[in-house]
C-alpha cells in the first residue's frame, strides 16, 4: 500500500515442469505467491539434410514456463538463489533468471508480501552477471522466431517468447477492430550492456520495427542473472562446450565485457535512427476479465496503448492470497515518466486496486526504445 | 488514418477506409479456408477426372458448393474464435468461482446432452446404416429406425456424463490415464462380449461409430474453451495445456451408454434369420415390433423385400397379398401408412418396384401401367430448391448454436451474475458461426458430398467393375434381333451387343433383366473397372486403400473442430507445439484409420479384430507418454469425425460395402478415431524423448561439474 516503494522483481524461465519446484523452494524462503506464464524458447539445431542438401541451423522450440516474483529488495539475493538452485539454472541450457529493480506504486493489501523468511542467500554457489540489460520486443504473432533468432545468431543468449493481445489504436474502431489482428508475439532476452544495442539494433533491422504496424522494443535495466547461452542443441563436439567455456572466462574476468563485439550492428544506420528516451515501463497485474476496462482507464489518461498477457497466479490454497483468483492478467504499457500520476488516478478510479481486480501497478525505467515514429 | 475524428473515444472510419481495412482481414480468413480444403478437393477432382477418366457430372453446381463451403468455413472458424470460444472461456472462469461443484455438474450435464440434441449425428449414423435389413440386423434396425431416438437419447446421457466427469477431472486435477484404463477395458471387454450375441454383435459397429461422430464442430470448440478457462482457475501451478481431455470422454462414454441400450433392448428382437422366415407367421409378431405399425413393415416389405418374403406375409397366399394391393386403392389413408405421404407413393411403388401383377392390381390397364413406369422411371435426380435448401440449413445451424448461446449467456448473466466481455465481439461472432455453419452446410449439400459421392462411391473400381449410375441412361425402340454372342476361351457364351456412341461404336453386354420388351426400352449402367489387375485383385485393393488413405488425409485436415483444436494447442504451448505438426499427425493417423477401415469392409474382418489391437497398444503407449500428450492425442480422436470427413468417408464405405455385400458400413469412423490417437503419441514420445536427451544433455555437465 506504500506510494512508489523499490522492489525487486525476479524472472526466470525454466523448462516447462520445473515451476512446481521452484515455487516450493520459494516457499521456504517465506515467498508465497508469484506469477506463471507460458512460453516458448528457441534454440538452433543443426540439421543434416539429406546427403548434405539442405543443410541448415534450424529453429526448434521448446515450451517453458516464465516465473515471476516481486520481492523487498533486501530478499532479491535470497530469491534469486532460491531460483537458480531449485531449478539448477546455473548449468547452461536449464533457463535463465534475472532481476530487476521496478518502483511498486499501488497494490491491493493482498498483493503486496510481507515475507518471513531467510534474507541471505543459503547457497551463493551461483556466479551472476551484473552488466546485463534487458531487451523486450513486441511483434506481429508470427513475426517472433525471426527478430528472437537475432539472439542465437549474435551468440547472445537464448530468448523467451511469450503471447499477448495489443490495444491501443484497435479498440477506437468499435466492431471493426477485428480486422486489425491483435495476436502479439512478445520477445524478452537479456544481453551484456555493452552488446545490447548492437543486439537491438539488429533486432529493429530485421523485424524493421521503424516501419508502421511492426512493433515496438526497449530496453530495460537488469541488476544481475544467469544467462542461458545453450544456443544450440546436440552433441558437444569437444571436451568442454563452448558455452561451458565462455561461462567460466566470464567468471575468470568477472563480467561480459571482454566478448563484446563493436562491429556487430550495420553501419551508419544506427545514426540516423531516432530513439525514444525517458520512458517508463508501466505494467499493472489484475484479475482476468478487468484488463480491457483499466486499460481503457489507463489509455484515457494518456497511455498510447498495452499489451496484454495471462498469468497465472500461484499460491498455496491455505494462504489469503487464496481468496485471489488464479487466473490473472499482466497489462504492460510504456508511458511518459511525467503521465504516471495522472495513469495511476485514472486506474484507482476505474477501481483497479478493489477487490474485483486485486491490482499491482509498479513501473521501471525505459532507458531506450524504438518504433515507427511518424 | 488522416481524417480521424475523436468522438467518446471512438474514431469515425469512412466507408473506403473501412474497406480498406477489411479487404485484407477477409482475404486472410478465405485463403487459410482454401489452403485447408484444397487438397481434399484437389484430389477428388484429379481422382475422377484422371484416374476413373469421368467427366464431372454437375460440375458447376460442385464447384458453387466447393466455394459455399470455403466461404462458409471461413466465418465459421472465425466466429469460434470471436463468439463461441470466449463465450465457453468466460463461463469456465466464473463457474468455478461462483458456484458449488453440484451446480457445474449440472451446468455440465445440460451442456453434454443439449450439445447432442443440437448437432444430431443421428442422420450420419442412419445413413451409415440405411442398406440395414431388419432381417439381417433386427437389433441394428430397430435402433436406427423406430427407436432412433432413444439412440440420440442415450448419446445425450453419455456425453453428459462425459462432461460431468472432465469437470470433476479438472476440479480435482486428476489424470486422464486412469479415465482412460478403465474406460478402454470396460469396452474391449463388453464388445467382445457382444460379440457372441447375434444381435450384439451388429451394434458395435454403431455404437463405436456413434462415440465417433458425437463431437461435432460447435461442441469441440466450446467445450475446449469451457476446460481451458476451469484450469485457469483451479489446478496446480503447472502453466500445461490442461483444459484437455473432455472430448475424449465424450467419445467414450457415448459407446458404453449405446451398448448399454442395445443390450436392453436386445431381449424384445428376434434373432436374425432368413428374409421369408422373418416375414412368416411365427416370427411376424416379433417382426412387427421393429416397426411403428403393421402398415409399417407392410410397407417395407412391399418397398424392400423380395415377391416370396412379400407373400410370406399374406400366409403364402398370393391372391390375398392382390386384394390387399388392390384394396389400397380406395382407402387413401391406409396407403399412406404402408407407402408413406403422397398421393403417387404407391403408383411410383408399384410402377418400379411391384410384380407385373402388383402393377395390374394398382393401374387400370397395361397401358397406365406403361406410363407410369415410363413416368417414374424418368424421374433421376431430385430438382435442386434453393429455397427450401437455403431454410432447412438455416434451422439446421441456428438449431446447433443458438440454444447453447443462450443457454450459455443465461448462466453467465443469471447464475454467476457477470456480464460478459467484448459482448459486440461475441455476439458478431455467434452471428458468423450461424452464416458460417449454414454456408458451409449447403456448400457440402450441393457441392463436397455430391464429389464425395461420386468419387468415393467409385474408389472400388480399382478392383473390381462399378456401376456409374449417374451415367445410366436408357435405349428406346431396343431391337433384342441385335444382340450377338461371343465365347470366351472357357467356352462359355456371352450376349452383347453395339451402341453407337458421341465418339464411335462401343459394345456393351446384354442383360435381360434391363430390357423390358413391352416399353421397348433397355436401361443400361456404363461400368468402370477393375483399373488395378483382375476383378478383386489384391493390387487393385492396395490402390483403393491408397486412395482410402488420401481421402482421410487431404479431409481431416479441413476439419474445422480440428483447426480449432490445434490453434487452442498452439496458444496454450506458446506456439512451442505448432498446430501443423498436431495435424499431420492426425490427418496421417486418419488416413491409415480409413485405409483399415476399407480394410474391414473388402475382407469383412469382425470389428473387434480392427478395434481391440489398437486400442491395446494405446493403452500401452498411454501408460508411457506424458499426460499433456495423452490429452491432446486423445482428445484428436474425437475431432477427427467432423462434417467434412464423415459424409466423404460414409460415401467410399458404403460405396464398397455396397460392392462387396455387406451389411452395414459401420466402423469406418471408429477406426479413424483410433489410429490418429495412436500417431498423435506417438509423435508424443518422439518430442519428448528429444527434449529428455536435450536436458539429459545438461545433466551430464552437471555431473561433470560436481566431479570437477
Amino acid at each position: 500500500m506504500s506510494d512508489g516503494k523499490r522492489m525487486a522483481r525476479v524472472s526466470a524461465a525454466t523448462h516447462r515442469g520445473m515451476a512446481e519446484q521452484i515455487f516450493i523452494k520459494l516457499r521456504e524462503c517465506g515467498i508465497t505467491g508469484g506469477h506463471l506464464a507460458a512460453g516458448r524458447s528457441i534454440m538452433l539445431e543443426d540439421k543434416k539434410g539429406f546427403l548434405g542438401v539442405g543443410a541448415r541451423s534450424a529453429i526448434v522450440e521448446d515450451p517453458i514456463e516464465i516465473i515471476s516474483i516481486i520481492a523487498p529488495t533486501e530478499m532479491e539475493s535470497a530469491v534469486l538463489d532460491a531460483v537458480v538452485s531449485a531449478g539448477r539454472i546455473d548449468i547452461p541450457g536449464r533457463g535463465s533468471v534475472h532481476s530487476e529493480e521496478i518502483v511498486l506504486l499501488k497494490a491491493h493489501e493482498l498483493c503486496v508480501e510481507q515475507p518471513r523468511g531467510c534474507v541471505s542467500g543459503q547457497q551463493g554457489g551461483a556466479q551472476y552477471i551484473e552488466e546485463l540489460m534487458g531487451i523486450c520486443c513486441i511483434v506481429q504473432r508470427g513475426q517472433g522466431d525471426a527478430v528472437a533468432r537475432v539472439a542465437l545468431d549474435t551468440g547472445t543468449c537464448v530468448p523467451a517468447i511469450t503471447f499477448g493481445l495489443g490495444t491501443g489504436v484497435r479498440d477506437k474502431l468499435g466492431l471493426l477492430r477485428i480486422a486489425i489482428p491483435a495476436d502479439k508475439e512478445v520477445v524478452a532476452l537479456a544481453a551484456s550492456v555493452h552488446d545490447a544495442d548492437a543486439v537491438m539494433e539488429l533486432m529493429i533491422d530485421i523485424g524493421r520495427l521503424d516501419e508502421p504496424g511492426k512493433g515496438f522494443i526497449h530496453l530495460f535495466p537488469i541488476r544481475k542473472g544467469v544467462v542461458n547461452t545453450k544456443i544450440t542443441r546436440g552433441m558437444p563436439k569437444h571436451a568442454a562446450s563452448i558455452e561451458q567455456i565462455i561461462s567460466a572466462l566470464d567468471q575468470i574476468k568477472g563480467g561480459t565485457q571482454w566478448r563484446s563485439r563493436s562491429g556487430m550492428a550495420a553501419d551508419g544506420v544506427s545514426s540516423r535512427r531516432k530513439y525514444l528516451s525517458g520512458l517508463s515501463g508501466l505494467s499493472l497485474i489484475c484479475d482476468e476479465g478487468r484488463a480491457d476496462d483499466l486499460v481503457k482507464a489507463a489509455m484515457s489518461a494518456g497511455a498510447a496503448g498495452a499489451t496484454i498477457s495471462r498469468l497465472k497466479h500461484v499460491r498455496p490454497q491455505d494462504s489469503p492470497l487464496a481468496q485471489i483468483s488464479p487466473a490473472r492478467e499482466l497489462c504492460d504499457m510504456i508511458v511518459g515518466e511525467q503521465q504516471i500520476p495522472a495513469i495511476l488516478a485514472a486506474l484507482e478510479n476505474a477501481g483497479a486496486f478493489d477487490d474485483k481486480s486485486h491490482g499491482l501497478l509498479f513501473s521501471k525505467p525505459v532507458p531506450k526504445a524504438c518504433t515507427f515514429l511518424g | 488514418m488522416s481524417n480521424q475524428q475523436q468522438s467518446g473515444g471512438k474514431i469515425k472510419v469512412g466507408f473506403k477506409q473501412a474497406a480498406a481495412m477489411l479487404f485484407p482481414y477477409a482475404k486472410s480468413r478465405i485463403v487459410e479456408q482454401i489452403k485447408s480444403v484444397a487438397l481434399i478437393i484437389i484430389y477428388l477432382i484429379l481422382f475422377q477426372t484422371v484416374v476413373l477418366g469421368i467427366a464431372i457430372a454437375q460440375a458447376s453446381l460442385i464447384a458453387v458448393g466447393l466455394a459455399l463451403v470455403i466461404g462458409g468455413l471461413a466465418f465459421f472458424m472465425e466466429g469460434l474464435l470471436l463468439g463461441l470460444m470466449p463465450l465457453g472461456e468466460v463461463i469456465g472462469l466464473k463457474l468455478p468461482q461462483k458456484s458449488k461443484l453440484p451446480v457445474i455438474l449440472g451446468f455440465a450435464f445440460i451442456l453434454g446432452a443439449g450439445a447432442t440434441f443440437a448437432e444430431p449425428a443421428i442422420s450420419v449414423l442412419k445413413a451409415a446404416g440405411s442398406s440395414v435389413k431388419p432381417w439381417d440386423a433386427p437389433l441394428l434396425f430397430l435402433m436406427l429406425n423406430k427407436f432412433s431416438g432413444y439412440l440420440v437419447m442415450s448419446v445425450g446421457a453419455g456425453v453428459g456424463i462425459a462432461v460431468m466427469f472432465g469437470m470433476i477431472r479438472f476440479m480435482y486435477n486428476i489424470s486422464l490415464k486412469p479415465f482412460i484404463y478403465i474406460l478402454v477395458s470396460f469396452l474391449i471387454v463388453f464388445t467382445l462380449w457382444s460379440f457372441f450375441s447375434e444381435n450384439m454383435r451388429n451394434i458395435t459397429g454403431l455404437a463405436w461409430d456413434c462415440g465417433a461422430v458425437t463431437t461435432g464442430p460447435v461442441t469441440v470448440p466450446l467445450v475446449l474453451a469451457l476446460g481451458i478457462g476451469i484450469c485457469r482457475v483451479v489446478g496446480s501451478s503447472g502453466s500445461g495445456s490442461s483444459g484437455f481431455g473432455v472430448v475424449t470422454l465424450a467419445s467414450l462414454f457415448p459407446i458404453i451408454s449405446v451398448l448399454i441400450l442395445g443390450s436392453v433392448l436386445s431381449s424384445s428382437v428376434p434373432p436374425p434369420m432368413a428374409e421369408k422366415e422373418f416375414f412368416s407367421a411365427a416370427n411376424r409378431d416379433k417382426a412387427e415390433k421393429l416397426f411403428d405399425s403393421r402398415e409399417g413393415m407392410l410397407g417395407y416389405a412391399f418397398q424392400n423385400a423380395k415377391e416370396e418374403s412379400q407373400l410370406a406375409l399374406f400366409d403364402g397366399d398370393r391372391g390375398k397379398m392382390l386384394e390387399y394391393v388392390s384394396g389400397l386403392k380406395y382407402d387413401v389413408d391406409q396407403a399412406a401408412a404402408v407407402f408413406g405421404a403422397g398421393a403417387e407413393a404407391m403408383q411410383k411403388w408399384a410402377a418400379l418396384k411391384g410384380t407385373a401383377e402388383q402393377q395390374s392390381a394398382v393401374f387400370a390397364d397395361k397401358s397406365a401401367t406403361l406410363a407410369a413406369v415410363q413416368k417414374f422411371s424418368s424421374v433421376m435426380e431430385e430438382p435442386l430448391r434453393p429455397s427450401e435448401l437455403m431454410l432447412r440449413n438455416i434451422k439446421a445451424a441456428a438449431q446447433a448454436i443458438i440454444p447453447l448461446s443462450i443457454f450459455f449467456l443465461l448462466v453467465l448473466t443469471l447464475l454467476l451474475r457477470e456480464k460478459l466481455p467484448r459482448a459486440d465481439e461475441v455476439f458478431l461472432g455467434l452471428g458468423f458461426a450461424v452464416i458460417g455453419m449454414m454456408l458451409f452446410n449447403i456448400g457440402i449439400e450441393i457441392g463436397l458430398s455430391r464429389l464425395g459421392n461420386q468419387v468415393g462411391g467409385k474408389v472400388p473400381s480399382a478392383f473390381k467393375a462399378v456401376e456409374l449410375h449417374e451415367q445410366r441412361s436408357a435405349i428406346n425402340g431396343f431391337d433384342p434381333g441385335i444382340v450377338k454372342t461371343a465365347i470366351s476361351p472357357a467356352g462359355e457364351l456371352e450376349s452383347f451387343f453395339y451402341v453407337k456412341g458421341k465418339t464411335g461404336y462401343s459394345q456393351l453386354p446384354f442383360k435381360e433383366e434391363q430390357h423390358n420388351p413391352e416399353t421397348k426400352q433397355y436401361n443400361f449402367t456404363p461400368t468402370r473397372g477393375p483399373l488395378f489387375g483382375a476383378e478383386g485383385a489384391l493390387s487393385g485393393i492396395i490402390v483403393a486403400l491408397i486412395f482410402a488413405f488420401a481421402l482421410g488425409y487431404g479431409a481431416t485436415l479441413a476439419e474445422p473442430a480440428l483447426n480449432a483444436l490445434g490453434i487452442t494447442v498452439e496458444e496454450l504451448t506458446v506456439g512451442a507445439f505448432k498446430k501443423s505438426l498436431l495435424m499431420q499427425a492426425v490427418a496421417l493417423g486418419v488416413g491409415v484409420g480409413i485405409a483399415l477401415g476399407v480394410a474391414k469392409i473388402v475382407w469383412n474382418i469382425p470389428l473387434i479384430w480392427m478395434l481391440g489391437p489398437p486400442y491395446i497398444l494405446l493403452l500401452i503407449i498411454t501408460k508411457i507418454s506424458t499426460e499433456e500428450f495423452v490429452n491432446i492425442g486423445w482428445d484428436s480422436a474425437g475431432v477427427t469425425t467432423g462434417p467434412i470427413t464423415v459424409p466423404l468417408v460414409l460415401a467410399m464405405g458404403l460405396g464398397i460395402g455396397g460392392q462387396v455385400g455387406v451389411v452395414e458400413g459401420f466402423g469406418i469412423l471408429s477406426m479413424a478415431s483410433v489410429c490418429p490417437i495412436l500417431s498423435v503419441l506417438m509423435v508424443g514420445l518422439m518430442v519428448t524423448k528429444k527434449r529428455k536427451a536435450a536436458l539429459q544433455d545438461n545433466a551430464a555437465t552437471e555431473r561433470a561439474e560436481v566431479a570437477a
